[in-house]
This record gives C-alpha cells, structure tokens and sequence, in this order.
C-alpha cells in the first residue's frame, strides 16, 4: 500500500468515533424523513409478464384498490337510513371521494338530464332500423305499455321528447340488474341489519396517506350518527392497508422496544456493567441506522415488514459487541489497549469470516425481481455491515481494554463447556433425529403451500367483513378480465365493443352470464356517429311518425318535441371520455377504461360475472381468437402464478446464497472434511425446523424461506466456532459465555419475532429462533474433535 | 331518476286467481285464511288503463300463473306478447328477445306491487300488513281488500291498489297513481283453478 493511503488509513481509523458520530448524525435525519410504506405491492414482482401487468395495474392504481365499503350498523332501520343519508352527503361534500353510493339517487337529477340530453347517441337501440316506420311504432308500443303503471310516473313526463324510450334503454345497459337491497331510500345488507355505502376515494390505493385522510373523513362525518349509539364499519384494500400499516408499525414498535429490553436485561447480566452495556448497543444501532438509511436512499422508501425484520439486526449486531467485550479484555499486567489489538488480530478474522458468510447469504435476496424481498437484503447487508464495522473500528477506541464486568458469565461459561463436552455423546439420537425429518419431509406433503395473502396481516374477521360487504353492496372482486390495448379513446372503445359482441354471444349461448364494458356507458366514437346518421331529418321523421302512430294511442302531432330533438341530435358533439369528466360515470368508466400516456397505450378491461356455472375459458378464447389484442386474465390464477413465481425465485435465490455460502466456508476452511462437519449441523438443523413445522401444519411461504436462509448465515457462526476450538485453537471459559450469550440473544430476538401478530414477521420468528438453538447444539454435538489429547475448553468443571 | 326509470320499466302488474273451496268472515284475519288455502293456478286476464294524456285507454290480455309460495308467470299475448316472473327474489322480463333480470328488493316501487299481489294471493297477512295499511269490505262472497302503502315514497308511485275477488279467488286488481291514472285487470280462472 503507498505511503500516502496508509497515512490516511491510519488517520480514518484514529477519527473512527468521530466518522462514527458524523454518519450516525446523518443517517438519524435520513431516517426520520423516510417514508414507510405497508402495502404489499412491494411484494410484487418488478418485472411481470403481460398477464400480470395488467393485474398488478388493478392492485395498485385500479379503481378497487380506491373503493371503500361502509356500512351503518345498530339502531333502528330509520335511524340507519337516516344516518346513511347524512354521510353520503357529507362524503359528496368534502371533496376527498370521487364518488359515494348509498342508494341515494338525489344526486343522479342534474347526471340524469345530461344522459337524456344525449340519448340519440347512448342508447344501444337506435339503428337505422329503429327510426322506420315499423321500429317507431313498436318503440312507441313499447313505452306506452308502461304508461299505467307505478313505473309511468317516470316516463309520462319525457313521452312526448322520447317516445320510443331511448331513456330505458340506456339505463337499461347503464345499470346492473342486481343491485343492492332498497330500503327507506337508501342501500341495505339482505342478511344484516345494516345499511350500506360505496365510496370511491380521491387518493390513489397506493397513498396510503391519503387514505388514511378519507378514513378520517369518514370517522369525522358519522360522528353525529356516533353519538346516537349506530356503529361505523369501514373496509376496502385501502382501509386494509391502511390498518396494516398502523399495526406493522406498532407491533414493530412493541418488538424493538421488547427485545431492547430482553437484550439489555441480559447483557446487564452478561456484564453486570452499564458502560459495557452502552458499549455493546453501539453497534446495534449503527447496523439499524445503516441498514434504513440505505434502504431509504435505494428504494426511496422502507416497507414495515423490512423494518421489523430489521429489530432481528438486534439479535445478530449484538453478538459483535458480545463477543468484541468480552474476548478483547486486556489481561492484567499488560498495557492498556493490548486487548483490543489482540482482538484484531486474533478473532477479527473469525468475526469477518461470519459476516462474509452472512452478506452471502443476504446477497441472494438482492437480485430479487421483488422489491420487497430486494429491501430485506440490502437491509440486512448494510445493517450487518455498519455492526460489523463500528466493533472493529468504534469499538476498540471506546473499550480498548474490553468490558470489564464479569456478571454470571463464569457459571455461564462453566455451564457452556460441560454442554459442550458432554453434547458429542448426544451425536446418533441427534442425527437419527435429523434422519427422522428427513422421512417426516419425504412421506408429508409439501409444506411449501403458503399463497399471498400469508404476506398479509389482515386477520380472517376483518375478510369476512369484507366479503360480507361486498355481497350487500354486490360489489365482488373481479374474477376473470379481458384486457385490451389500443393507441387511442376511440380505438380501444371500439376493440372494447368488438369483444363486446364476441361476449354478447357467449352470453346468449348460456357460456356467461355477463361482463361489463366501458362502451355500455361510452359507446366508441365510430358508434356514436353511425347513431347520428341513422336519425332522419326533421321533414323525414314527421312523415314516418304520421304513418307509425295510425290508429296508436299517441298522435304524432304531440310529438313535435320528439321530432326537434332528434334533429338536435343529429348534429350533436360525440361524447367522449373527457366531457364525461365529474360526472357519476366517470368513475365507472375508469375503473374499466385506463387512460394512456407518453409510454403506456389506453388499456380496456372487461370484468366478467361467471354466474353459478362458472367461465368457459377454452370458449372465451376461442371467441376471442381473432382478436390478437385481447388477452384473457384470471385474476386468482394469476395471483397464485404470481406468488409461486415469487416462491420459486426466491428458492432458487436461496439455494444460490447456501451455495455461496458453502464456497466461502470451503475457501476458509481449505478442507473438505471440515466443511462436511461445518455444514451438517447447518443442514440438520434446517431439516428439523422444517419437519416440525410441516407436522404442526404450517403452510411454508416466502419468508419461511427467508428464515432458513437465516438459519444457515447465524448457525454458520456457530458451526465454524466449534470448527475452530476443535481443530485450531481454544476456547476459555469467557469465549464459551460469549457463544451462548450471543446464541440467546439470537434466540431472545427472534421468539419474539414469533410471538407477532404479524405474518411475514411470525414466519420468520418461527422458523429462526429454534432454528439456530438447534444449530448451536447440533455444532457442539455433531462437529468431531479433529485433535487427539486435551479437551479444547480449558479446565472441565 | 335513471334508476327509476329502469326499475319502472319492468314492473307491471300482476295478479293471479286461486280457488278453494272454504267460508269466511269479512276481516282482514279470516280473508288471508280464506286466500291462504290457494293452490297453484292458471288464469286469464284483461287489463285496461287510463292514462290521461293518451287518445284512448290501453288494453292487453294474456295468461297468469301461481305456485305457491313465490313463483308468479304474467304472459301478455295481446297486443304484443310480453313475459314477466317473479321468482322469489328475482323478477325477469322479456320482450321481443330481450330480456331483462332485476333484484325486486333493490327497486321498491317494483315490489310494492309484487308484495301486493303476492300477499294477497298467499294470505300472507304479516306481509302485507308490513307494507300496506289494509281495509276489507264486503263478504266472503264478494270481498274487497284496499292496500295503501306505508312509505310515504311510495305512496308518490302508488296511492292504492284494490283487489276483490269472490272466496279465495281474487277477480280484479286495481292499481291507482297519484295522478289520477289506473289500471284494472279482471281475472278469469281456467283449468284447475275453475272447479
């Protein structure tokens, strides 16, 4: 190394507390103005097939992910009605829903007279064939038939405009037939005593900050019907991220604060000392810093799961600390600081070695094509890397002589080399009992079935609320789609109506039994002018009129209003998506019509309803097969492709980080017998976990995974440990209390990781926690002693 | 007003006839026990209403059909034919070869008057005194039953409707709008129904 870079190697490591300080004061400001995110389209994968585009569009921007279902429990049925009136119009009024349906159609009146306006162009009925004089008297029958009847009312006061009842007809394919249940002029469940809401939320599903605002808008509103005693229940893939992101953040709140104080009850013990217990959180908090700093800067926000994964740092940075303390004591009668430059020198190495072995197996994660998987890497390898850092460098010139509290680490050592002696006679029960995982493993089915909604921390109550909201509100998650491409408005409104009546004939067949388009509401521009040149002239109309209301119950000579609008019609501006704007359609079209930009063309997505007989799909793309355009998307089986692409990635990841793994221990070890003996325990130890997880029931998933990649990174620490003493050197009394005070730590950590509310964190803990206690001992049992002659643990009890 | 109209547009009236061969007094309570007994039946029916702003009255005949408890069948053939049946929950219309499937619960002024007819013709007194206020007249022989909606809502659609009939045969349904506007429809039982 040139002179110059020694020097300034010399002169970093001299100012290491005050680089320390500098950093860790910048990374505390980067921290507090992160962002913490909490949906789980993190989870998602970055770089998805068509087919999944078009879903992961819906999950994250779609219009589902902005609706909000609200429902009014208790009271009376007049109260609830009441109560619904209230808030719809409050809703309506605060400016943070693009729309809120109870039922209440009061805010239809001013839509209802546009769509009148513009009947010429929206009704499915008019054709050339309609304005004959043949189809004007069977229109005219039509209406008239409804005069007389409740549903006149409506009707009588537009006859005389709208005699063949374009009106209807554009209702009738605006409106599905089964709506919710009316009652008192506002929406009721069928099965609950509840009245119901849907409300379509300003704020994209992706904001959750915004959608925490239209919650707050919501709770605020029904605070009169509150105070009457009626109850508020909102849900929604909002309200549920919402919710999530509030209980990840206290339950990971709750676990840094718990296992803060496990860890510093048992370093107290450790060292019976507060200054080496400062000392040791050092490191602890450097590796979180980093470890959200660099998230932070990478991914420009930190998901909760990654930061509760991320309070496990606790665990494995305070074995550093541990065993920096405890092993670089200065003996006495040497010169102060002798400790920490045998430190260096000695178990530095050993330490490096285990950090290599862990940022392998982490490394993996990184080249994730999910970016929530990617975070837990990235976060796991800066917050190991800042630990491991500051032991070496902060460490020695605050403690140069090591910590100097005993506490109980005598009988803890004491306690560790007799189990540690006496565990190698344990070594064929142990193995026999990983032979018995392996069989457990090979006869069970595969535990490896966990699905997405395992990421997701939304317990099964608040899903059958859901659900039950939507069956009264009749809004039902999308099953099956067909989505389509086009450059422009008016060309993917007319590719909608080209699969339109592809579905119209699966529909007539009986092989669906429908499907919604956004050209029902917004008929393609090339549709809407073939309407207008089917209306006749003025003089034209009066002619046919005479001869088609002959001896009918209605004179053409009342219809002259008839006749002047559909002379207005015909010159009429086509409408479009843009004139629709603000109006109660726009929402609907939306959510089935996806605007394009520079990048991205306009997109089409027609729900399908599957009816009782379910979806022909061999059918429907046949149906389909002659438009190249349109692509059939089954949502449940995509998600499920979804995630086991997810699963199957992040196998192959973990297998490559094992592998890894094994390659560094090889290269240090330069011996393959003692890699064998290394990597047995490892193996044994993830075997077992994963036969007693598979006969408790558990269903496998991603961060199962994760765990055992754990397994292997902290329980290779342990397994070279044992290496070492039986092969190198040896270890005293205090280095064994180091081993076992650093495996509890781990242990300490991750059951309470196990004990979460929180899925993604409770597989993680579950698998973890026992998984390294295993390790440790598997490596105290099943490691041999390479050396004839004295034991390697000093002087036995 | 969208909503309205579409619902409307599929609600017409509907009434069917039963027979059974049981006596009774002229209050509500011994009429649904008389109309109780009904068993399924066909019927045929004339129907003729008066809209003020048309050049002549609105006539139509066809077929009707009930099997109890909630399966009603209207079969208009005259003037042009026209299916409309409830079952249960569900009311269907069809015309020409359009057809139309609606919630009755989600459109009120289409039940008021299903719950009418089917009230009546199941002697289901709970239900009908559920949604109507009721008054009879007359005798057995020759009773009449005034329904007049609850909700004031409804009462904007429908001011009342008034069935007689003769033993446990309903014989006409009149329906009338607030604006002065009705319709009544006689019922013929044939078949089974005609012992």
């Amino acid at each position: 190394m040139p002179g110059p870079l020694v020097s300034l190697r010399a002169l970093l490591i001299r100012r290491a507390p005050l680089i320390w300080l500098v950093l860790s004061l910048g990374a505390a400001v980067i921290t507090a103005r992160t962002t913490y995110v909490a949906d789980l389209s993190a989870f998602l994968p970055s770089s998805p097939s068509a087919e999944q585009a078009v879903l992961l569009d819906q999950l994250r921007s779609g219009v589902g992910a902005r609706l909000m279902l609200i429902g009014i429990e208790g009271g009376t049925p007049r109260q609830r009605s009441q109560a619904s009136l209230e808030l719809g119009r409050a809703l309506r009024q605060s400016g943070a829903f693009d729309s809120v349906n109870n039922g209440d159609n009061a805010q239809y009146e001013a839509f209802g007279k546009f769509l009148f306006d513009h009947r010429y162009l929206l009704s499915p009925a008019v054709d050339a064939q309609r304005f004959s004089v043949e189809g004007l008297r069977n229109g005219i029958d039509d209406t008239v038939s409804l005069l007389g009847t409740p549903a006149g009312a409506v009707i009588k006061p537009l006859i005389l405009r709208d005699p063949t009842g374009e009106t209807v007809r554009m209702a009738e394919a605006m409106l599905p037939g089964a709506g919710p249940r009316s009652e008192g002029g506002v929406w009721v469940s069928r099965k609950a005593e509840r009245a119901v809401l849907v409300a379509t939320t300003h704020a994209e599903g992706s904001d959750l900050d915004g959608q925490q605002r239209a919650i707050d808008t919501v709770r605020r509103s029904f605070a009169p019907s509150a105070a009457q005693g009626l109850r508020l229940i909102v849900s929604g893939s909002g309200t549920f991220a919402v919710s999530s992101r509030t209980q990840i953040k206290s339950e990971v709140e709750r676990l840094a604060i718990a296992g803060s104080i496990a860890i510093v009850a048992l370093l107290l013990l450790a060292f019976g000392s507060l200054r080496a217990l400062m000392t040791a959180l050092l490191p602890v908090c450097s590796g979180v810093l980093a470890g959200i700093v660099v998230v932070s800067l990478g991914f420009g926000h930190v998901h909760g799961i990654t930061l509760g994964f991320g309070t496990t740092l606790i665990g494995e940075a305070v074995d550093y600390a541990i065993y920096y303390l405890i092993q670089a004591r200065t003996p006495a009668g040497q010169p102060g600081g002798a400790g920490a430059r045998q430190w260096i020198t000695q178990s530095w190495p050993t330490v490096r070695l285990g950090l290599w072995t862990s940022l392998c197996g982490f490394a993996a994660l990184v080249f994730s094509g999910f970016p929530g998987l990617a975070q837990l890497g990235v976060f796991s390898i800066a917050g190991l890397t800042a630990a491991a850092l500051s032991t070496r460098y902060v460490l020695p010139a605050l403690a140069p002589d090591g910590a100097p509290g005993q506490g109980l680490r005598r009988q803890l050592g004491h306690a560790t080399g007799w189990c540690a002696a006496a565990l190698p006679r344990w070594r064929w029960p142990l193995l026999v009992l990983a032979l018995a995982a392996i069989a457990v493993l090979a006869l069970r089915p595969s535990p490896w079935r966990g699905d997405l909604s395992s990421l997701s921390p939304v317990g099964p109550a608040a899903m059958k609320l859901d659900a039950d909201l939507r069956a009264d509100l009749g809004a039902s998650e999308a099953g099956t789609l067909v989505a389509l491409s086009a450059n422009d408005e008016a060309g993917a409104l007319a590719a909608a109506e080209a699969v339109g009546q592809r579905l119209d004939r699966l529909v007539d067949a009986g092989a669906l039994e429908g499907y919604e388009s956004p050209a029902r509401l917004l008929p393609s521009l090339a549709t809407q002018r073939a309407r207008q040149q089917a209306l006749p002239d003025a003089a034209e109309l009066q002619i046919r009129l005479q001869q088609a209301t002959q001896d009918g119950p209605l004179h053409a000579d009342k219809l002259a209003p008839f006749i002047a609008d559909v002379q207005a019609a015909r010159s009429q501006q086509p409408l479009t998506r843009a004139a629709l704007r603000g109006t109660p359609l726009a929402n609907v079209i939306d959510a089935l019509l996806v605007a394009g930009d520079g990048t991205r063309p306009w997109r089409v997505l027609l729900s399908l309803h599957a009816g009782p007989k379910g979806i022909d799909e061999v059918r429907l793309r046949a149906a389909l097969a002659d438009l190249p355009n349109a692509r059939v998307v089954d949502i449940g089986g995509e998600l499920g492709a979804l995630y086991a692409r997810f699963l199957h990635e992040a196998e192959v990841q973990a297998l490559f980080g094992a592998l890894a793994v094994c390659v560094l221990l090889a290269w240090h070890l330069r011996s393959w017998r003692r890699l064998l003996h290394v990597a047995q325990p490892l193996a044994a130890a993830v075997l077992i976990v994963m036969a007693g997880l598979s006969l408790g029931g558990a269903a496998l998933g991603i961060l199962h995974l994760v765990g055992f990649l754990l397994v292997v990174a902290i329980g290779s620490n342990y397994a070279l440990f044992f290496d070492y003493v039986r092969n190198v050197g040896s270890a005293d009394n205090d280095t064994l209390a180091s081993l076992t005070l650093a495996n509890l730590t781990a242990v300490i950590s991750f059951c309470l990781l196990a004990m979460s509310s929180i899925p993604a964190l409770y597989a993680i803990g579950e698998v973890v926690a026992p998984g390294t206690l295993l390790c440790l001992i598997l490596s105290a049992a099943l490691i041999p002693n390479g050396r004839a002659g004295a034991g390697p643990y000093g002087k036995m009890p | 007003m969208l909503r309205a109209a579409a619902a409307g547009a599929l609600i017409c009236v509907m009434s069917l006839a039963s027979a059974a061969d049981a006596a009774g007094d002229f209050d509500i309570g011994q009429l649904t026990q008389l109309l109780a007994q009904a068993k399924p039946g066909e019927a045929t029916f004339t129907e003729r209403r008066q809209v003020a702003m048309l050049d002549k009255p609105l006539e139509s005949s066809g077929t009707l059909s009930f099997e109890p408890p909630d399966t009603f069948v209207r079969e208009t053939l005259k003037p042009r034919r026209e299916r409309l049946a409830v079952v249960g929950n569900t009311l269907t219309m069809s015309r020409d070869n359009r057809s139309r499937t609606l919630e009755l619960d989600s459109s009120p002024e289409a039940a008021v008057v299903v719950e009418a007819i089917r009230g009546t013709l199941t002697g289901n007194r709970a239900s009908l005194e559920r949604h109507f206020s009721t008054a009879v007249s007359g005798s057995a022989e020759h009773w009449s039953l005034e329904l007049t909606p609850l909700e004031a809502r409804l009462r904007e659609k429908v001011s009342s409707m008034k069935l007689s009939g003769e033993q446990s045969m309903v014989r006409e349904v009149q329906v009338l709008m607030p604006d002065g506007d009705r319709s009544v429809m006689t019922i013929e039982p044939v078949g089974s129904a005609a012992r």
